[in-house]
């Protein structure tokens, strides 16, 4: 039965990205230095704690002692070792004497390079603690922050200067030194609370004597306790809690032991915006802001999660204080931006550079008007309203509230023009054209929004690949990526259809005496590219890669949403399992007709039996067919082209050679696959469909 | 405790740990950093603990008197460990203690808070320590200065004085501080704090601003005899020996520069591209005074090394 084993390494304050990073590097050395001293067993076990003062791990079932290990060790060439009567040169004698063996041990071993000299060692199993205290020293140099510093004489670098280390083998020391500091069991407890050093008796009782100094070394422990506390306490104040899963993580890793303490400012200052109180006590504070729990109204008061209270009045006066003067600069900013309308900051934009070579974001906020104009008028919406949501969406940039705190970008915007009276649909689109800001975020819901989302994107994209900068590997500084991905999100969850190549074009000659671009040909044909690109990425998951490309091949470019009724009706289709031959048998036909003219089919010339009841066959549907592409009813479309055509093709193929000698004939049957080939290729490409389509599982796509 | 009590405690209680106590430098500086009892002294391997106050100018961050927490020009209280010592943030908890302020019944953290100085080509890894929910003090590992590593580290500490004092005082309104009994901060600083943010935002004349950045700029090349030809991977060259360079008056104009930079900046005088150009200019000058300073240090023997050792 083997011991446990503790690592404690106890610093100045780590930041709180820091701890988990460490850890987590901690652990993964842990590991293989473990496993490579021969010490795991199958019941190893490997766990990290830490706080802001410590990093701390933690091994069960280290294996009691280094298990021997037999290995043979090649020595120099026999011709070096021995003299050719067998008698031993001095590499011979040398070389036992440095493995502890008489010459006679020695064995001659064949190579490719020749004989060699080698011998069997047999190497004893070290005790655990000898061989912890040659790879503990390492363990502490391969622990990684996210920046690392020097201290003092400035020798080692660590996230933090290193104040002492226990290192424990159950109740022994395992002896190392690192940082220029000795490991013993000699650790600290809280800084304020427990601030003596103290013994540490045994491993195992690592964390139950910390928590006696006022430490709770296990991060899940402590945040439960510190979201514990915050429940009540907003409970208490009959509120609930603002949730904030970031402001939670940074706040536990702050604390060595948590404690709540509410604190409360004047309710007048309930008349800012929600979003600004809240910005102002979780940016600048670290508050949680707590609402009613009836209505869901903000209440003028906060929870602060603290390391220590003692004094619990105290510092809730000044942490009242603090946050009194930062409300009252964030309410000064709101009253001076309000002195003047949203519109006058337009002025201000033509001096702000949008990027050094596409001008200002006066001229930006110019072009985004063209381009939801251009939209709207496609789309069939109030274009006024457009175009006035689009002159006045950056405006709230080169407000005072957006400048201190850039994260309400769009929304104070639609703050202030809905205290001006302008057009709810207007004033939300201001907020809503920055959605979706990601995955997780939602597109805009209502026409404005989401045709301002648009022509800001593509403004953005046309630019960029304009003037070559485009995403290349994981450089992507203008997020083209994710504007992207917002369009045709926005074009297939939002309220409108976007026209993928007029809109290019548009976004293009709205660049018109702005900035030189490259051709708009090159600019088209590589943003197009990349559209592709990202649509295929969007949706390769649930449709699979092979689907999206053959729907790519048969799309026009224009319609996004056309591009997605191919995708659904083939994923459908796809799903059938008659599915799999038709695929085939289209594929067939495609790639025997590939290179032959297209022509009209001579119906006397076809032959009775499958030919011809392929053709009659095709000749009654050719124009439903198409006539549903058409009208975009792709569902329809295949439908039709399974039901009525998928057993005569079979059969065609079945009974019918293609390639006969007769040129007329063969040139009339080219020609009716041809056309049957190009009917179905209006849809999608179907030679370009994996033939496992009927067995297609997200799980497993391309 | 009035705000000279409050200097005169941090002098009493530094000068009792073996601070040097110096005075603010006689020229306009952005903070104690500029002062350069602190960057130069910060550089190279000679011991150095020293404290100051430092009258610090932030010509953005007037408001004409108007703001209760906002001023162009505010004081710090600094202090230079160097090397760091391992009880340095016992120190400075100490020093709270010895402000009448029992770390234990507040809550103290330190919160992360890089700092680098762009035109100073200096960087450092630390603290900002909040008490109650305020910023009272900076805290720095230097790592890097004037472009130069490090060796060993110096600890900085910085302490907000008219912060500390309104906590002290418990007012909320920076000019209700008690500078001394019967003299309010405002007696003091409320008109200047109108007349330099009006000169600031309003009259500064750029084109004096902007000569006389140009001109102390081509005094430091002079005094250091700065070529301006560089060597192998960017090396600065000079073309006057250690000895023969005017590092003090050549930093003094650095620092000229830089407080002009600022005023051109705060007057709205400077584009976004020119800015930072500007800052480029000023750490380049910065890292040749540096590196000066250095080799004067070097071709001296590092004198404070022998010091130190004597002391010992």
């Amino acid at each position: 039965m083997s011991s446990e084993f503790l690592l404690e390494i106890g610093t100045e304050e780590l930041p709180a990205s820091f701890v988990t990073h460490a850890l987590r590097s901690m652990k993964a050395s842990a590991v293989e230095l473990v496993g490579q001293a021969r010490l795991g067993t199958d019941s190893l076990e490997v766990h990290t704690m830490g706080t802001p003062r410590r990093l701390a791990l933690r091994l069960r079932g280290l294996a009691a002692s280094q298990p021997d290990r037999d290995e043979t060790v090649m020595g120099p060439p026999w011709s070096a070792a021995f003299e050719t009567d067998g008698s031993p040169k001095k590499a011979a004698t040398g070389f036992s004497k440095k493995h502890g063996v008489a010459v006679g041990d020695l064995r001659k071993q064949a190579t490719d390079k020749g004989d060699y000299v080698s011998v069997q060692v047999h190497e004893a199993g070290k005790a655990t603690d000898a061989v912890l205290t040659e790879i503990l020293p390492e363990l502490c140099r391969r622990i990684t922050f996210p920046k690392s510093m020097r201290w003092g004489p400035g020798e080692i670098a660590f996230g933090r200067p290193i104040h002492w280390i226990v290192s424990l083998l159950g109740s022994e020391v395992v002896g190392f030194e690192f940082a220029g500091v000795q490991a013993g069991r000699s650790t600290r407890g809280h800084r304020f609370l427990a601030p003596k050093s103290f013994d540490l008796d045994h491993a195992s009782n690592y964390e139950e004597a910390l928590e006696q100094a006022h430490v709770i070394v296990d991060l899940t422990r402590r945040k439960d306790r510190m979201m514990d506390g915050l429940l009540a306490s907003a409970k208490s104040l009959d509120g609930v809690l603002e949730p904030d899963a970031f402001l939670a993580d940074e706040c536990v890793s702050l604390v060595e032991e948590p404690f709540t303490v509410p604190g409360s400012f004047d309710e007048s200052f309930l008349e800012l915006p929600d979003t600004v109180v809240v910005s102002v006590m979780r940016d600048h504070q670290r508050y949680f802001a707590v609402r009613a729990s009836k209505g869901g109204a903000l209440l003028p008061s906060y929870l602060n999660v603290v390391n220590t209270a003692q004094d619990p009045e105290t510092i809730a006066k000044g942490n009242d204080r603090v946050l009194r003067a930062r409300l009252a600069d964030a309410r000064f900013f709101v009253e001076e931006d309000r002195k003047a309308p949203l519109a006058d900051r337009l002025q201000k934009l033509e001096s702000v550079v949008f990027q050094s070579k596409l001008g200002t974001m006066g001229a930006k906020v110019r072009r985004l008007q063209a381009n939801a104009r251009a939209l709207a008028q496609g789309s069939g919406t109030d274009a006024d309203a457009c175009v006035e949501a689009a002159r006045l969406c950056k405006a709230d940039l080169e407000t005072l509230i957006v400048f201190e705190f850039p994260e309400l970008q769009g929304e104070m915007g639609r703050w202030y023009a809905l205290r001006e009276g302008i057009d709810s649909a207007i004033a939300d689109a201001i907020r809503d054209h920055y959605r979706p800001q990601g995955a997780d975020d939602v597109v805009p819901d209502q026409v404005v929004g989401a045709v301002v989302a648009v022509a800001d994107r593509i403004d953005t994209l046309v630019g960029c690949f304009g003037i070559g900068l485009v995403p290349s590997g994981s450089a992507d500084p203008f997020a083209l990526r994710r504007a992207a991905l917002g369009i045709i999100r926005i074009a297939l969850e939002g309220p409108i259809d976007v026209d993928l190549q007029q809109l290019i074009d548009e976004a293009y000659a709205a660049y018109s005496g702005d900035a030189e671009l490259a051709p708009a040909d090159e600019v088209r044909a590589s943003l197009g590219d990349f559209f592709r690109g990202r649509i295929r990425a969007m949706l390769k998951d649930a449709h699979g890669g092979d689907v999206v490309d053959a729907c790519l091949g048969a799309w026009d470019g224009t319609s996004l949403r056309d591009l997605r009724s191919r995708i659904e009706a083939v994923s459908e289709l796809g799903a059938a399992p008659e599915f799999e031959a038709l695929a085939v048998a289209f594929k067939r036909a495609f790639n025997i007709t590939k290179e032959s003219a297209r022509g009209v089919v001579d119906p006397a010339l076809l032959e009775a039996g499958a030919e011809r009841a392929l053709a009659e066959r095709f000749g009654t549907v050719r124009d439903q067919i198409r006539e549903a592409t058409d009208e975009r009813r792709y569902a329809d479309a295949l439908k039709l082209v399974a039901k009525e055509l998928g057993a005569p093709i079979d059969r065609f193929f079945e009974e019918v050679f293609v390639m006969v000698d007769d040129a007329r004939i063969r040139e009339n049957r080219l020609r009716l696959l041809r056309e049957i080939a190009d009917t179905v290729n209006g849809i999608a490409h179907f030679h370009q469909l994996g033939t496992k389509l009927q067995r297609r599982d997200p799980s497993i796509s391309a | 405790m009035t705000f000279q009590e409050l200097i005169l405690a941090l002098e009493r209680f530094w000068a009792e740990r073996g601070c040097l106590i110096v005075q603010p430098y006689n020229s306009e500086v952005g903070a104690g950093t500029f002062n350069p009892h602190t960057f130069l002294r910060a550089i190279g391997p000679e011991p150095w603990n020293v404290a100051y106050v430092e009258p610090s100018r932030r010509p953005t961050d007037g408001r004409y008197g108007e703001n209760p927490n906002r001023l162009q020009q505010f004081h710090q209280y600094q202090v230079i460990l160097k090397p760091s010592p391992l009880d340095i943030q016992d120190l400075y908890l100490e020093s709270l203690r010895a402000l009448g302020t029992d770390p234990s019944h507040h809550d103290i953290r330190f919160i992360e808070d890089d700092w680098e100085s762009p035109t100073l080509g200096a960087w450092g890894l630390g603290w900002q320590v909040w008490l109650d929910g305020l910023e009272i003090s900076q805290f720095t590992y230097f790592q890097q200065c004037g472009g130069i590593d490090c060796k060993p580290i110096s600890g900085e500490l910085t302490y907000g004085l008219e912060r500390i004092a309104m906590y002290l005082q418990d007012v909320d309104d920076v000019y209700e501080l008690q500078w001394a009994p019967g003299i309010r901060y405002g007696d003091i600083y409320k008109r200047a704090e109108w007349e330099w943010s009006t000169y600031n935002f309003e009259q500064a004349d750029v084109e004096l601003q902007k000569n006389l950045f140009e001109e102390y700029e081509k005094q430091v090349a002079v005094l250091l005899g700065l070529s301006d030809k560089k060597g192998k991977g960017g090396a600065l060259q000079f073309d006057r020996e250690p000895l023969e360079r005017l590092a003090l008056p050549a930093y003094d104009a650095v620092i000229k520069c830089s407080h002009y930079f600022n005023v051109l900046d705060a007057r709205g005088a400077i584009s976004v591209t020119e800015r930072q150009r500007y800052i480029g200019r000023v750490r380049l000058i910065a890292r040749a005074v540096a590196e000066s300073w250095y080799a004067q240090r070097e071709a001296l023997g590092f004198p404070l090394l022998d010091t130190a050792a004597a002391a010992q």
